[in-house]
């Protein structure tokens, strides 16, 4: 008998593709791409598109820019890059962190930490981690190709604060450490003795000084948008239901049409994105100090046309469907996917570069740009209105779709 | 609103296929203002297609439907046009009061008329003082009555409803009758389906019986059963078993007519119960294993099994 139910159970998963889709093909789907995710992040496949210019074009910097190159974790973004441009790459994303070697500080070999570095780091806060793997890979360039100058400082070092191992070179060793000693605690602009690689780096944040450095506003903007699909979707799923109870073909019937109910619809499900947003971004104002009031015109255009392109699409994939239970699989699965893809999960440098380049595709790239450059890049609303139209005018061609595919619910 | 003697309704030459089905072959229909045109027929005769079509919810291969000179899916038409579903049409959760409001709005009322027409229809479907409670909460007569009430509050002049009487108790049931036939006295029109003949017996003016995706007839019960059977009688034979090709062919000489059930056959008997022993001899003659043969008046059911060929489900 037991057997009984379970060939009973199969013969019904067997029946319903969206289980079916569900149970076998969703979860490899979702394995090939968290691995593919993963495996960059937590590994050493990580790559960085870094905008290098060299501006001292010294036999030194020609070595290091060369060395750098060749890291496998590396992608110099080509062309040939001034540090405004370099600077304007950074911020729009289209490098993940920018390499100055600059003229206007000290030289690679002679750097003492007490002038401008030589090395200008030109750095995004929304992706401040890309600055440290670069740091890391800048020392590894460093030491491997410029081992004269690294052994020359030491050298130097040792020629500065030692001399040779006699008697009374021990007793001045003795000294010397004894000097390093105390000049580990040296007060700020007195030059410490010894070297750090540290000393060759400067990082400059690209947003400028106002930038609020704070991931907060990432994953709010991040799960902001992602659940604004989730809801819209759900929301979306009450048609069916209409449908189901005949309130469909009720209003279906009455001078407004079909068209009344999707149009009042997607009306319900904007102002319910809107709420959800504003809820989240408000605790993330109260509760971690991102700075939603300083912002606010532009975060209220974004979240209007996030609220808008999350209905139009909630609609469209429920519409879209021509069973119940096709409509509660298919938006799960596009949703999770597009968040996954588009960086609502893992923040998008973390990935491949082709899939990075996919992520494009998704809604959730373009609204966390958009998020991003409001509290990462102090962006105006003008300089956010092309991504904000596109959300909403993709919003907008999905709601006319929708509009198609629900006139085919109550057709016969 | 259409005279008494003008047709509200003009239906010509409905022909409506799915595929290869073909629900409506050239249906011909008419209806007045203050009428109840019931219709009948077996299942997949059209009825649901021809209601829907008349709603602007299916539209026609051929023919035409005017309803006061317009379409049915033209915007002012649909004003006209009530419609009442088969299921309970509302949202379960909410209360009676709200359902007709939100229901009054999309059925192109003003918004300052909206609540004169729900203390009208609540008034007079009998469900004021249930007005706030949730749909869901309430009898399955009352959410029927509440069903129809919505699709009344534009108060139009025609009002169709699918089987609207479906899955009630007997007492329900005549409490829906009661609103229904209140809403003829009021001067609407209403176009009902149903497989119930003595519901259709009890509120129709008139019925329209069809099969086949066309109208068979439609009339007056009194001049259908005339037209039909004239001073006839109605004869229904059971037979013990299932009758032999041969007796099969017999019966139809005598014309008597199969049914969806193969050993019953309904015929007719001229000329009065005299008429009685002499069919059932030739009957026996013929080979028939009689089990029962009953004489009767001829009513609507021997019109719908006269026009369909099919027993009706009631």
């Amino acid at each position: 008998m037991t057997w009984s139910v379970v060939r009973a159970c199969f013969l019904l998963l067997l029946r319903d593709r969206g289980a079916l889709l569900m149970a076998l093909i969703v979860p490899v789907v979702f394995f090939l791409i968290f691995a593919t995710i993963f495996a960059t992040a937590a590994g050493d496949q990580l790559q960085l598109r870094i905008a290098i210019v060299d501006e001292v074009n010294s036999e030194d910097s020609l070595r290091l820019v060369k060395a750098l190159t060749e890291v496998p974790a590396v992608r110099p973004v080509p062309g040939n890059l001034t540090r405004e441009s370099a600077r304007d790459l950074v911020r729009r994303g289209t490098a993940d962190v920018g390499l100055v070697i600059r003229a206007d500080g000290e030289a690679l070999a002679t750097a003492s930490g007490l002038a401008a570095p030589p090395l200008l780091l030109l750095v995004d806060p929304s992706r401040s981690v890309t600055a440290t793997v670069l740091a890391g890979q800048l020392q590894r360039a460093y030491f491997t190709a410029l081992p004269d100058v690294a052994v020359g400082r030491v050298a130097e070092l040792i020629g500065t604060e030692f001399t040779e191992f006699t008697p009374a070179q021990q007793a001045e060793i003795d000294a010397g450490l004894a000097r390093l000693r105390e000049s580990a605690g040296a007060a700020e602009g007195s030059r410490p003795a010894g070297w750090s690689f540290d000393d060759l780096l400067e990082r400059d944040n690209v947003a400028g000084q106002n930038a609020a450095l704070n991931n907060v506003a990432y994953y709010a903007g991040a799960v902001a948008f992602m659940f604004l699909l989730f809801a819209a979707a759900q929301g979306a799923l009450g048609i069916l239901d209409d449908q189901e109870a005949g309130l469909l073909d009720r209003i279906a019937a009455g001078p407004g049409g079909i068209d009344v109910v999707i149009n009042g619809r997607f009306l319900y499900l904007v102002t319910q994105g809107l709420v959800q947003t504003c809820l989240i971004f408000g605790v993330a104002w109260l509760a971690y100090g991102v700075d939603v009031p300083g912002n606010f015109g532009p975060w209220l255009m974004i979240s209007i046309c996030s609220s808008v392109l999350a209905a139009g699409l909630g609609l469209l994939l429920v519409t879209g469907c021509r069973t119940r239970a096709q409509a509660q699989v298919l938006p799960t699965v596009v949703i999770l996917i597009m968040s996954a893809v588009g960086g609502s999960m893992v923040p998008r440098f973390f990935m491949p570069h082709w899939l990075q380049q996919v992520g494009w595709i998704t809604p959730n790239t373009w609204a966390l740009e958009a998020y991003s450059g409001v509290f990462w890049r102090s962006e105006t609303a003008l300089q956010l209105a092309p991504i904000c139209l596109g959300l909403a005018g993709i919003g907008l061609v999905a709601l006319g779709l929708s509009h198609w595919f629900g006139r085919r619910l109550v057709r016969d | 609103m259409a005279s008494k003697t003008e047709p509200l309704l003009v239906v010509r030459g409905a022909l409506r296929r799915f595929g290869d089905r073909t629900a409506l072959a050239g249906a011909d229909l008419t209806a007045r203002a203050g009428e109840v045109l019931v219709l009948l027929g077996p299942n997949g005769a059209g009825k649901s297609t021809l209601l829907r079509a008349l709603a602007g919810r299916v539209r026609l291969d051929a023919g035409s439907i005017l309803i006061g000179g317009g379409a049915p899916h033209e915007r002012p038409v649909r004003r006209r046009v009530g419609y009442v579903p088969q299921s309970i049409a509302l949202w379960g959760r909410l209360p009676v009061r709200t359902n007709l409001e939100i229901l009054g709005r999309l059925a192109g009322l003003p918004r300052n008329a909206v609540k004169a027409a729900v203390t009208d229809a609540l008034a007079w479907s009998g469900l004021a003082e249930r007005a706030d409670e949730p749909v869901a909460t309430l009898s399955g007569g009352m959410q029927r009555r509440i069903n129809i009430a919505a699709g009344t509050l534009h108060r139009p002049d025609l009002l169709l409803l699918d089987e609207p009487t479906v899955g009630l108790d007997p007492l329900a049931r005549q409490s829906v009758h009661r609103v229904l036939e209140g809403l003829r006295d009021r001067g609407m029109a209403l176009i009902l389906t149903t497989h119930d003949l003595v519901e259709a017996e009890t509120l129709a003016d008139r019925v329209a019986v069809l099969a086949g995706g066309v109208v068979r007839a439609a009339d007056t019960i009194p001049i259908l059963v005339g037209g039909l059977f004239g001073s006839d009688q109605e004869v229904l034979l059971m037979l013990a078993s299932d009758p032999a090709p041969d007796l099969r062919d017999f019966l139809r000489t005598i014309l008597f007519s199969p049914t969806n059930e193969p050993c019953l056959w309904i015929g007719r008997l001229a000329g009065g119960l005299e008429g009685l022993p002499g069919l059932r001899h030739r009957l026996v003659g013929a080979g028939a294993d009689i089990d029962e043969l009953r004489v009767r008046q001829p009513g609507l059911h021997g019109v719908f099994v006269e026009l369909t060929g099919t027993v009706p489900h009631s």
